[in-house]
């Protein structure tokens, strides 16, 4: 029994480093003096003093961040609305029907939604820029919300708001009171969800950038099809902690969130 | 619900915070001015020192913008909600912009130093009278390769290529133009060719090339020729030059039999909003001073007259990027050859990709 632990141990750590080899490969680089991806040369710091002094990337960076936040949370009260809205509906097909609708939307490529996101700007004159990258992020957090909220709703029994209703709480204190608590760890894995879905967003990014406004994973892409500068390693790396930081954000809100009523129902 | 408040007015907060902050630098770094000029190009195809100059000589605000493929850029300009005020693409795409409405007439009377571009490069059958497009750098498409890699040995033409010894070894650039273009020089027929015959012959002649094929790649081929991954690669000559600063063992030759001349000009998109700054930009760069120190910085041929006088004995005698005039008249521009002949290049350029050794 030991033995076969340890070989299934060995196999996941061969896993994951093969999984995360490449990232680490880049990260590695992103401190060679040398210049370029071929031979390590000595430590240097050098790439990412570059990162930080270019004002025009920073402010890249910047925009990012307030396109990632700003998308995900309001796709995250778009789609708490959407997931109240489809368990409200009584009949069993309408709602599968609205369900795979929403999911067709998360499987379908992003090529497809930033393309016809374009066509759809260009055709009612949006200018190209902020709000339009910001709209077409809100589009595609939304499913995802809906999709990480929903099973907490379905989880949550009926006769909780019964019981609600009948000790004399109003529709909103049901929902505010009740719903809402109980479905908060869906909430906030959503709100993560979108959060990391938008940060590392290409494709719909890609089509629907424009006038000066710009997001990371597009610079870095026209930056990377010109020559291999190491900075983007640098840029890549610092992207790649940040990230991190985030999941073991998420984390730990999961841990504690979810950790105090799963302890409430083993008690007494 | 209280923690789903606390969060929502967390993430509003620093949000703001984040927006005020990109504010403020976008005003600090002078992005929001009245004066300003944006510039579409391509990426690190100028010295930056010069746009500092160029803010401080006028007082216009410069901001750069980058693309990767002169398709892109049309598309971001055609779709509109942009306003670029300088772009600079290829002369393929300028004639078909050209077309299409895309760009602005360029006032010559703003721009005296265009005196010093040479007229081999100007009026030419992309753009007559320079009525759209100022020439910015100009180059050829050629054969970048590893005489170590080869045992010593030089290559000089189009059909040193279809040597047997070279089985595996080359890399081709993914352009139909440019490899049925080197087919059909190497057979001693023009660039621009439409003679059904002669494109089948041509497209005959690559399949017997393809044992000697290692693949047919993008702008990797850079990466993989100053890696040493492959002994020989038919790039443009702006590549090779990026390639050999990488590299130093590699060497550029301008085959023999001819090839293809190519240019990279200046123009104003329709949807530019300074375009007084645009013509000013535009002299700028032809100030013979400036133009030297911008082609010594990216490296490609310069169409600029005074200002290769003044460049380095190294840089303005060098025969493979400045090719005596014999050589030159060797060379040919791509002619708009129509979408028609255009789809069907890109057919025969399909059939020699599928073609089995």
């Amino acid at each position: 029994m030991r033995r076969g632990i340890k070989w299934s141990n060995l196999y996941l750590a061969a896993v994951f480093l093969i999984l995360y080899a490449p990232i680490f490969y880049l990260m590695f680089y992103s401190f060679n003096s040398g210049g370029s991806m071929r031979e390590f040369e000595s430590f240097t710091l050098e790439w990412y003093g570059e990162v930080f002094s270019d004002t025009r990337l920073l402010i890249i960076v910047l925009n990012t961040l307030v396109i990632a936040l700003l998308s995900s949370l309001i796709s995250t009260i778009l789609g708490v609305i959407g997931a109240l809205a489809i368990r409200q509906v009584r009949r069993l097909r309408s709602k599968h029907t609205l369900l795979s609708l929403n999911n067709v939307l998360i499987v379908s490529p992003d090529v497809i939604i930033g393309a016809s996101f374009l066509i759809l700007f260009t055709m009612i004159g949006l200018q190209l820029g902020f709000s339009s990258v910001l709209i077409s992020h809100i589009a595609f957090s939304v499913p995802i919300v809906v999709l990480m909220v929903l099973p907490k709703l379905e989880e949550m029994s009926p006769t909780l708001i019964d019981a609600a209703r009948d000790l004399g709480a109003s529709r909103w204190e049901v929902l505010t009171k009740v719903t809402l608590p109980f479905i908060k760890p869906g909430i906030f894995a959503g709100f993560f969800m979108a959060l990391t879905y938008s940060l590392d967003d290409f494709a719909v990014t890609f089509f629907v950038t424009g006038n000066g406004f710009s997001t990371l994973s597009v610079e870095i892409y026209s930056r990377a099809r010109h020559g291999v500068s190491l900075s983007i390693n640098a840029l890549s790396t610092l992207l790649f902690l940040f990230t991190a930081l985030l999941v073991v954000g998420y984390y730990f809100i999961h841990r504690r969130t979810n950790g105090k009523p799963a302890n409430a129902e083993v008690g007494p | 619900m209280k923690q789903l408040v606390r969060m929502t007015a967390a993430v509003i907060i620093i949000t703001a915070a984040l927006l005020y902050l990109t504010n403020w630098l976008n005003t600090s770094q002078g992005f929001r001015g009245k004066d300003t000029l944006t510039i579409y190009n391509w990426g690190d195809y100028i010295d930056p020192e010069l746009l500092a100059r160029f803010e401080k000589e006028t007082g216009i605000k410069v901001i750069y913008q980058t693309f990767d493929s002169n398709e892109a850029m049309m598309t971001k300009i055609a779709q509109g909600g942009t306003s670029y005020d300088v772009s600079i693409p290829s002369e393929y795409a300028i004639s078909k912009m050209k077309q299409e409405g895309l760009l602005l007439p360029i006032d010559h009377s703003k721009i005296p130093n265009l005196k010093y571009v040479d007229k081999r490069f100007m009026d030419l059958s992309f753009d007559h009278d320079n009525q759209y497009s100022i020439p910015y750098f100009w180059g050829t498409v050629g054969i970048v390769y590893n005489p170590e890699m080869l045992g010593g040995r030089e290559i000089h033409k189009w059909s040193d290529l279809w040597d047997e010894s070279l089985r595996n070894q080359i890399l081709l650039v993914d352009g139909a133009r440019e490899v049925i273009g080197m087919s059909l020089n190497a057979l001693g027929y023009s660039l621009n060719d439409t003679d059904e015959g002669h494109l089948q012959e041509a497209l005959r002649r690559l399949n017997l090339l393809t044992p000697n094929v290692k693949a047919i790649v993008g702008d990797e081929i850079k990466m993989l020729l100053a890696g040493e991954e492959a002994a020989i690669g038919v790039v443009w000559s702006g590549d090779a030059s990026e390639i050999m600063s990488e590299n130093e063992k590699l060497d550029y030759v301008v085959p023999k039999e001819g090839t293809n001349l190519w240019f990279d000009n200046m123009v104003i998109p329709k949807s530019a909003t300074n375009i007084e700054g645009a013509h000013k930009f535009i002299n700028f760069m032809l100030d013979p001073e400036v133009n030297a120190q911008n082609t010594e910085y990216v490296g490609y041929s310069t169409p600029n007259a005074k200002a290769l006088e003044l460049l380095p004995e190294d840089i303005s005698g060098d025969e493979r990027f400045y090719p005596d005039p014999e050589m030159t008249s060797k060379l040919e521009v791509y002619e708009n050859l129509g979408p028609r002949m255009l789809s069907h290049y890109n057919e025969l350029f399909l059939e020699f990709k599928m073609h089995r050794k």
